[in-house]
């Protein structure tokens, strides 16, 4: 494709397995580009269909990241919004939205405005939102001018990075952001019981010599926040609270039953804690439903010779810890079976500097928005999440918690201006320094060969990315 | 390192089954290895013997000891193995915290390389951290204790220790117990691997607080070798052929981990009384420093039961076995 970043998408002819999660429809398609928008969506029977299927290029909607960190302001030197974008457009994402933990904190609309300056400055047409801060410098204590960011364009509220540790403090920001329409993005962890915590609690971590990070310490957090949320929608119908980074079967199991329940609650699971698993850090590299045997009991790697990679790689290094197969497996039962609405990266790009030391002393985080795609497709080729559903979790998923305030609305319809990505299943790229657009080269998958290659991202009408 | 490594004068050329670049970890070590080691170390014994305890093995090699711990036991182990073999010692203390990290491992790493250092001993207290260096050094990188991780020489001399006082030499079926504060133990996380790997009949004591994470890998067992972890200790020194005590640290009451040591000691400590439910001729062992009247009783640590100081001695000749090996290793792979 002779498409270059930055112009205008016309006169491109598409064609691949298209699915549009807002049609429920997925099939052979032809799909033509004109003046930015979409001319003409035809989907193929028959004949014209050729050898067009769901394991070839697929043609989907733009992907929605609800969760990352590009680092601006305060830490550049990790990534940029300018950089953030182009790794997005690379992940066939077109819509990110950031986490406010930069220095200083997005905590009030000055800040956000330099945010959205940078983003408008780049050239990509990568949209960039933006979470505000809960409170003020994400210190816990007292609220961040919530009001004023919402009237200036925030997506929602966190304190990623850490827990909003004040049961108080959290009932007050539901209240007050449910009446601004806007959802909390709470960062689940008791942090009492993962003082200087390297990796989740159990057997590698044992073996290893490090730190756990307990199961219980997610799960009681997320079963605090629901309590509160429980209480809150008493009085403010619209409060809305979103669970980041779900790791753990017990604390999506509280998600489940609040759900049930019919509470506002939503929750996202990362590509990280999806496909990879706690002995990684031993040195397996094997996805997380390799690590089970057929009878679905967790295999050891000490005995069964996976432990191929040195062990301690700073890159696993990452908040939550990656955790065991069982909990691996239970993050895909939640995707598949709608307890968890988003697949999001929570990108964390780092520089070597802040990453290759000790590992108790790494920076925690995991690039991560360039190769998602490639993770979750390894998921559905294995059967563990149905290809329409996947879409869904990085689409109309993420764009269900953000509400439809800021109008991100993923689809593939003729009128619409064009935003979409085209993805190759077929092809693999190797992940390396050199591949990455991120600044950040903190993934365990570096050097390695990752099927799913992104041949072309579409944003708000124009080229964000193309091979 | 381009010296020449030559055998300690008495002994037969070195069998070419070492295979390890470095000694990070004992969790992959096989039983021919350990068996290799604990051969190798039957020689620089009989060196040790001699009137004069040197030999020119090592003549040449440079061998830097780089401790973020403070260390006297274990450094000096390893210094005076080093000078045995009549390598040049150099001696580095770094200071070492996560706050006031300053010049990084693998800046200090390099330095020492590039100051022509062929062989690097290492101690940090981060877990992991031999991984690190090991990845810049150009040579062998021995851990010397890494954070809870492992402690590979000194769960070697243990063994050897073990094997040169038990009736038959031999490990197997022998009930072994390692007594005290488990989860912070690089010495007990070591000793698994290799006590399994030698046929014991292991157990891990201490309380519940302490063995936080253990169930989990008795379970599975060390490379499918069971073993077995309890709170209760008469259960688990009825019958016991060795009691290795662990050093219990103050900081453990300040963490909320015990409510004290008095009651510790009243609980777990290794006294005459408790050492009653063991075999009678039961082994006791600690890797030290000891904290007497804590974990251990002085007059069980001095019983002639105990084999304690026989581990301190025994500690320098596994030392010089593992320089000589790796060194020897590192030659034939320069060689090859």
């Amino acid at each position: 494709m002779s498409a270059e970043p930055g112009e205008l998408a016309d006169g491109l002819t598409l064609r691949g397995w298209a699915v549009d999660p807002v049609a429920g429809r997925e099939g052979a398609a032809e799909i033509a580009v004109e003046g930015g928008r979409i001319a003409r969506l035809a989907w193929l029977e028959g004949s014209g269909a050729g050898d067009l299927g769901p394991d070839g290029t697929l043609i989907v909607p733009g992907l929605v990241d609800i969760h990352a960190h590009f680092r601006e302001p305060g830490n550049e030197d990790a990534e940029t919004v300018a950089t953030g974008q182009l790794a997005a457009a690379h992940g066939g994402f077109t819509t990110v939205c950031l986490m406010p933990n930069t220095t200083p904190a997005i905590d009030e609309p000055s800040v956000l405005a330099r945010v959205e300056r940078a983003a408008a400055a780049s050239g990509s047409p990568v949209r960039v939102l933006v979470h505000g801060a809960v409170t003020q410098g994400r210190r816990g204590e007292t609220l961040a001018a919530l009001g004023e960011l919402a009237d200036a364009g925030v997506a929602g509220f966190s304190d990623d990075g850490s827990p909003v540790r004040s049961a108080a403090i959290l009932r007050n920001a539901l209240a007050y952001a449910g009446a601004l329409g806007l959802p909390i993005l709470d960062h689940p962890e008791d942090p009492t019981l993962t003082e200087g915590a390297e990796a989740s609690e159990g057997y590698v971590a044992s073996v290893l010599g490090l730190k756990g990070w307990p199961v219980a310490a997610e799960a009681s957090s997320v079963a605090r926040s629901i309590a509160i949320l429980a209480d809150v929608v008493r009085d403010v119908p619209g409060a809305r609270l979103h669970l980041a980074h779900l790791s753990t079967a017990a604390a999506l199991a509280h998600v489940r039953a609040a759900k049930s329940a019919g509470l506002p609650v939503t929750c996202e699971v990362t590509p990280h804690h999806l496909g990879f698993t706690d002995e990684w850090i031993a040195g397996a590299r094997r996805w997380a439903w390799e690590a089970v045997d057929p009878g679905g009991r967790a295999r050891d790697p000490w005995t069964d010779g996976a432990l191929v990679a040195a062990p301690y790689a700073t890159a696993l290094r990452v908040n939550p810890p990656l955790r065991c197969a069982d909990d691996a497996a239970a993050c895909m039962v939640a995707l598949a079976d709608g307890t968890a609405d988003a697949i999001a990266t929570d990108h964390a790009p780092h520089t070597e500097v802040d990453k290759h030391v000790e590992f108790g002393w790494a920076a925690n985080g995991i690039s991560g928005i360039e190769t998602a795609i490639g993770v979750v497709l390894a998921a559905v080729g294995v059967g563990g999440l149905s290809l329409a559903r996947a879409v869904e979790l990085l689409t109309t998923g993420p764009a269900r918690v953000l509400g439809e305030r800021h109008g991100v609305a993923p689809r593939l319809r003729e009128g619409d201006i064009a935003d979409l990505a085209v993805i190759d299943r077929a092809a693999s790229w190797m992940v390396t320094a050199e591949t990455l657009r991120s600044k950040g080269r903190n993934t365990p998958l570096l050097g390695r060969e990752l099927q799913g290659l992104v041949r072309l991202t579409l944003a708000r009408g124009r080229v964000a990315y193309a091979e | 390192m381009t010296t020449e490594v030559e055998r300690p004068g008495s002994v037969s050329p070195a069998p070419a089954t070492w295979g390890h670049r470095h000694l990070l970890d004992v969790d992959r070590l096989s039983r021919a290895d350990i068996e290799l080691v604990m051969r190798t170390t039957d020689e620089m014994r009989d060196v040790l013997a001699r009137p004069i305890p040197k030999v020119p093995a090592l003549r040449g090699v440079s061998v830097t000891i780089l401790f973020y711990e403070a260390s006297t036991r274990t450094r000096v182990s390893f210094e005076v193995a080093a000078k045995n073999l009549s390598a040049d010692v150099v001696n580095v203390a770094a200071a070492s915290s996560s706050v006031s990290k300053g010049e990084s491992l693998i800046d200090t790493v390099r330095t020492i390389e590039a100051l022509g250092a062929d062989m690097l001993v290492m101690r940090h207290s981060v877990s992991g951290a031999p991984y690190l260096a090991a990845e810049v050094f150009g040579g062998p990188v021995l851990n010397g204790g890494d954070g809870w991780h492992a402690h590979p020489s000194q769960a070697l001399l243990d063994l050897y220790t073990l094997r040169s006082r038990l009736p038959d030499g031999s490990l197997e079926g022998r009930k072994v117990v390692i007594l005290g504060d488990v989860l912070h133990s690089r010495v007990a996380r070591s000793n698994i691997w290799t006590l399994t790997a030698m046929g014991a009949d292991l157990w891990l004591c201490g309380p519940a607080t302490l063995l936080r994470g253990f169930e989990g890998w008795a379970v599975r067992g060390a490379a499918g070798r069971r073993f077995t972890v309890t709170s209760d200790v008469s259960a688990a020194l009825r019958d016991a052929d060795v009691v290795m005590a662990l050093r219990i640290q103050k900081e453990r009451m300040a963490s909320g981990l015990l409510p004290s040591l008095r009651e510790y000691a009243a609980r777990f400590g290794l006294t005459r009384a408790r050492l009653e439910a063991a075999r009678p001729e039961v082994l006791v062992m600690h890797p030290g420093p000891m904290n007497e009247g804590v974990e251990i009783a002085a007059d069980v640590a001095t019983d002639p039961r105990s084999v304690i100081t026989t581990q301190v001695a025994n500690g320098v000749a596994v030392r010089m076995a593992l320089l000589y090996l790796l060194a020897a290793a590192r030659r034939a792979e320069e060689g090859a």
